[in-house]
């Protein structure tokens, strides 16, 4: 009976936190969140509750029910907002650096560190100096 | 030689980084004025008030490219920017109404709060309703209040994110008539 109780407690807040389920498909969410909100700063279309989100997901919702494809959802939405629409910056043109910049950094990183502790080599006059100086006896 | 080019490379560094600084976030194109694009068609139940003179639904394409047409989307939630700017638009309609035409789009609203809106107001040029807000999706609208300016020949001219002043208004109304 303790058991029983205690395991109560436990999965309680758990049905409480149950979220009604989404009217929407999960795929529609899963586009979504790949669009910003446009009134909302640093959300998705797919978390915001704004009216522009939720009709956004209701377009989406239409489109994909009338067979277009994501790329054509996507090119909708870029076709009147713009390519800041889009969370990832697409791979052409200026934004293309966002992609490429991190790369080339962490290649100079890497080329930096090697050159920083590669084994140098020694000029050939300091080793005869220092063979002389070991051979020399001690003053 | 490689102290310049480090110096360099800072000094162009520091030079996006303030570039960057300058940049205002907020600043949001519209494709549609960038381009000079046609206005969007749509067509929209007429709100009550206007049914008498307008009829019952209004198309955008029959009165593009006739003359300059303002278009105002709104919504009775939207406070305090569009109680701001609803005196200021019944204004310049009243000064204008022979040679631009002003039209509201109340978006993503209930008809019983937009009418009383309209009543407080006592604004006298068309309004429409749209409660889905889907052609603010087709202009590109961020949020409410959006005021688009449409030249004579039914294209985009600009676009004004927030609540219009009078100023800015006669500004582009200069611009859109000929």
């Amino acid at each position: 009976m303790r058991w029983v109780l205690f395991l109560a407690l436990f999965f309680l807040p758990a049905l409480g936190q149950a979220e009604p389920p989404p009217d929407l498909s999960p795929e529609v969410f899963r586009i979504a969140r790949e669009l910003r909100c446009p009134v909302c700063q640093g959300e998705s279309a797919a978390e915001s509750n704004s009216g522009v989100a939720v009709e956004m997901r209701r377009i989406i919702a239409e489109m994909l029910q009338e067979g277009k494809t994501e790329e054509e959802i996507k090119a909708f939405f870029v076709d009147r907002y713009g390519e800041w629409i889009l969370y990832s910056p697409p791979r052409r043109g200026v934004t293309l650096w966002a992609w490429v910049l991190p790369g080339v950094a962490l290649f100079l990183l890497a080329w930096g560190l090697f050159a920083y502790f590669r084994p140098r080599k020694v000029p050939k006059e300091l080793l005869e100096e220092a063979e002389r100086r070991l051979k020399e006896p001690p003053a | 030689m490689r102290a310049w080019l480090w110096i360099l490379l800072v000094v162009a560094l520091g030079g996006l980084f303030f570039w960057g600084m300058q940049r205002n976030p907020k600043e949001l194109p519209s494709v549609l004025a960038k381009e000079r694009r046609p206005a969007p068609d749509f067509t929209l139940p007429v709100l009550l008030p206007y049914r008498a003179e307008w009829g019952e639904t209004f198309r955008l394409s029959d009165h593009l490219g006739k003359r300059p047409i303002v278009l105002n989307f709104w919504a009775s939630w939207c406070y305090p920017a569009c109680y701001e700017e609803a005196p200021v638009l019944e204004a310049a309609w009243r000064a204008y109404k022979d040679r631009v035409l002003f039209l509201g789009v109340n978006t993503q609203d209930k008809e019983a709060e937009a009418l009383k809106f309209i009543a407080q107001f006592g604004l006298t040029f068309p309004q429409v309703f749209d409660p889905r807000g889907r052609v603010g999706v087709d202009y590109g609208m961020y949020g409410v209040p959006e005021t688009f300016f449409i030249d004579g020949e039914g294209r985009v001219l600009a676009r004004h994110a927030g609540a219009i002043d009078q100023a800015t208004l006669e500004k582009y109304l200069k611009e859109a008539l000929p």
